[in-house]
């Protein structure tokens, strides 16, 4: 969809040249209907001038030089006339020996081409009828240095137009600009948003633009108000199942049963179906996914935290690294994050001998993320068997299984990928891509 | 070893309180974050099974006014809320340990035996070895040299404490603060007793009398 700047441009520009052309065609137009008629009347005039130099002499009608313009009698002046009467045809010394042809109907002419100059005559051709005799008496005048007067003006004419439109185009621009701030600034709070430096749009706003921020973030405050209330009321549903599950378990291997020890193996076995079932589920429950446009995950602030959690459930005797870029910052929701690393992290943590490594890296399209371990690792063969038993709610057995369950969960509300690789030391590397997110 | 269990679910904290006394803790049992604030930092707990959901103050503020007190008591932190987030918040409020509900005693069992021994600055083996002694807390036996030794449950108790208090002088009211909970009553015979039949069944010289001091456990030997 193209800019709101350049549509107004765009449709400005057009209306701007097809009026302007328009309005200074019809003034030309009319400008030179004008000088026309001022020049029909000097004509005219000049034609009746001519009729009252003939007179009658000694051999008839003759031509009274006296009474004539004398440009009439310089060659080529502009000024040229040429009577028919009686057969007979005057031609004004002007001409030289060039031809003026009588125009077929009386009144103006225009277009005639004459003479080695190439001048444009104007002819205005007169009949009159004088004692008894009809006399058709043609005057031309010159148009040319009219005519490149005229075609001046049009030049700069057309110059002061398309000057004038290139400064209406400007302000425009300024005026379009100033105008759609308050969108430019709106637009620049969504990626901020996006990037998670803010959680509401300003509220400042025209009153265009009011309902649609005020929706916005009505949205914003409602989906993570749903989500938190949906997360609270998973835990408590969680408080509620896991408290009386913990009794059970407990009951499950407590003295009582020591006499029927099957029992006791039978209730164990099925309530630790529940218990995983339920937390598998409790798990994907909590997802926040794509819920949350300004989700993210800070690598310098929630890392540390994370890690020193994890080296205090498994002991000092492991080291744990992450090799990630400082100021890093992953676009997906804080929990989320924190379950998915944590799960890799722990499972890694378990098997490791005594080194577990996490790695973070950015790739133009998608993020990366793996956890090495030192441990025994799993055979290339039975990769894919590991993984598959993560997915699988009935099969899931503790270790990699369960945990690994919960990592595919999140990896594909996300539409990542997970797979399980060799680590340089030697154990089990659980490689996480991520695929960035629209606008991110 | 006495532990406070800070539990709002009675059958749990029963199930919790048998299990632990069955494995020679002296439990005390509170139920309402109002009373595990004043007696957590009262008592000298060896350790502190806390849930989360409490009535009255929630166990996590609970934790953050023990250390800011001062307490430094290992805290083993028992939720429901199983998330990492929550585990993390859990961990920089003070806790030693997270465990999320629904467990297996066993669990919760070794996870409370390796905090113990940590905060001892000890190893966690599979047994406690002191003074040429290893004590299995599993099956609460000693042996020394290859040889089993039965212990009684209330002396496995106490030598289970003095293994993790080597070289150290501990006062027979000190010894019944740590061995016997808030309900119990204190006769300081019973100690004696118990302390005669651990030297008559591993040594006299195990555990030396310091008159008007108290007990030293592996003090002769190196």
């Amino acid at each position: 969809m193209k800019s709101i700047q350049s549509r107004l441009s765009l449709g400005l520009v057009v209306m701007l040249v097809v009026v302007g052309l328009g309005l200074a065609q019809v003034s030309l137009w009319l400008f030179e209907v004008g000088l026309h008629r001022y020049l029909e009347s000097g004509l005219r005039k000049e034609s009746e001038n001519l009729l009252m130099a003939l007179v009658q002499g000694q051999n008839g009608v003759e031509l009274d030089q006296r009474r004539i313009s004398a440009a009439y009698n310089r060659q080529f002046s502009g000024y040229y006339f040429r009577i028919d009467f009686d057969g007979k045809s005057w031609r004004s010394r002007s001409l030289w020996d060039t031809e003026l042809p009588r125009p077929e109907t009386a009144g103006l002419h225009d277009g005639l081409e004459l003479g080695p100059e190439g001048q444009q005559l104007l002819v205005l051709r007169a009949d009159y009828r004088r004692q008894g005799q009809a006399i058709s008496i043609s005057v031309a005048q010159d148009y040319t240095p009219m005519r490149d007067g005229f075609r001046r003006m049009q030049q700069v004419g057309l110059g002061l137009g398309l000057l004038a439109l290139v400064m209406v185009l400007i302000l425009q621009r300024l005026i379009v600009k100033r105008s759609l701030r308050p969108l430019e600034r709106s637009r620049e709070q969504i990626a901020q948003l996006q990037q998670g430096k803010r959680t509401q749009l300003d509220s400042e706003v025209p009153s265009e633009l009011e309902p649609l921020v005020a929706q916005i973030n009505h949205l914003l405050a409602h989906t993570e108000d749903s989500l938190r209330r949906s997360r609270n009321a998973l835990g408590n549903l969680g408080h509620a199942l896991k408290t009386p599950l913990a009794v059970l378990l407990s009951l499950a291997s407590s003295e009582r049963l020591r006499e029927s020890p099957e029992l006791a193996a039978q209730l164990r076995e099925q309530l630790e179906q529940i218990q995983q079932r339920l937390s598998r589920e409790l798990n994907r429950a909590r997802l926040a996914g794509d819920a949350l446009p300004g989700a993210h995950f800070d690598c310098d602030v929630e890392l540390p935290g994370l890690l020193s959690t994890l080296g205090m459930i498994h002991g000092d005797g492991l080291l744990i690294r992450r090799d990630a870029p400082v100021g890093l910052s992953l676009p997906w929701d804080r929990e989320d994050l924190l379950e998915l690393l944590g799960n890799l992290l722990d499972n890694a943590c378990k098997w490791a001998d005594s080194e577990v490594c996490l790695g973070i890296r950015q790739t133009p399209d998608s993020y990366l993320l793996w956890v090495d371990d030192d441990g025994p690792g799993i055979p290339a063969d039975a990769r894919q068997g590991v993984l598959e038993r993560g997915a699988r709610l009935d099969e899931q057995v503790a270790g990699h299984g369960l945990g690994l369950g919960i990592v595919r969960d999140i990896v594909e509300a996300w539409h990542g990928r997970v797979d399980l690789r060799e680590s340089p030391q030697g154990g089990l590397r659980v490689h996480v891509e991520l695929p960035r997110r629209a606008g991110r | 070893m006495r532990l406070l269990l800070v539990e709002d679910n009675v059958s749990l904290a029963d199930e919790l309180t048998a299990s632990l006394q069955r494995l020679g803790y002296a439990v005390d049992w509170l139920a309402d974050g109002r009373d595990a604030v004043y007696q957590g930092a009262s008592e000298p707990y060896d350790l502190i099974v806390l849930d989360l959901g409490l009535p009255g103050i929630p166990g996590l503020e609970v934790l953050q006014q023990w250390r800011a007190g001062g307490l430094v008591t290992p805290v083993l932190i028992l939720t429901a809320r199983g998330s990492w987030a929550d585990r993390i918040e859990g961990l920089k409020a003070g806790a030693d340990d997270y465990l999320s509900k629904p467990f297996h005693p066993e669990e919760l069992q070794l996870r409370i035996q390796a905090l113990l021994r940590r905060a001892r600055g000890l190893a966690n083996q599979p047994t406690l070895d002191a003074a040429g002694l290893q004590l299995d807390e599993g099956r609460q036996c000693v042996s020394r040299e290859g040889e089993d030794v039965q212990l009684t449950a209330a002396e496995f108790r106490l030598l289970r404490y003095f293994m993790l208090h080597p070289q150290q002088i501990l006062s027979k009211s000190h010894l019944a603060e740590h061995l016997y909970n808030g309900e119990t009553e204190r006769d300081s015979n019973v100690l004696e007793v118990h302390v005669n039949h651990l030297r008559r069944k591993l040594g006299r010289s195990v555990i030396e009398t310091h008159r008007g001091q108290g007990y030293r456990f592996g003090g002769a030997l190196p």
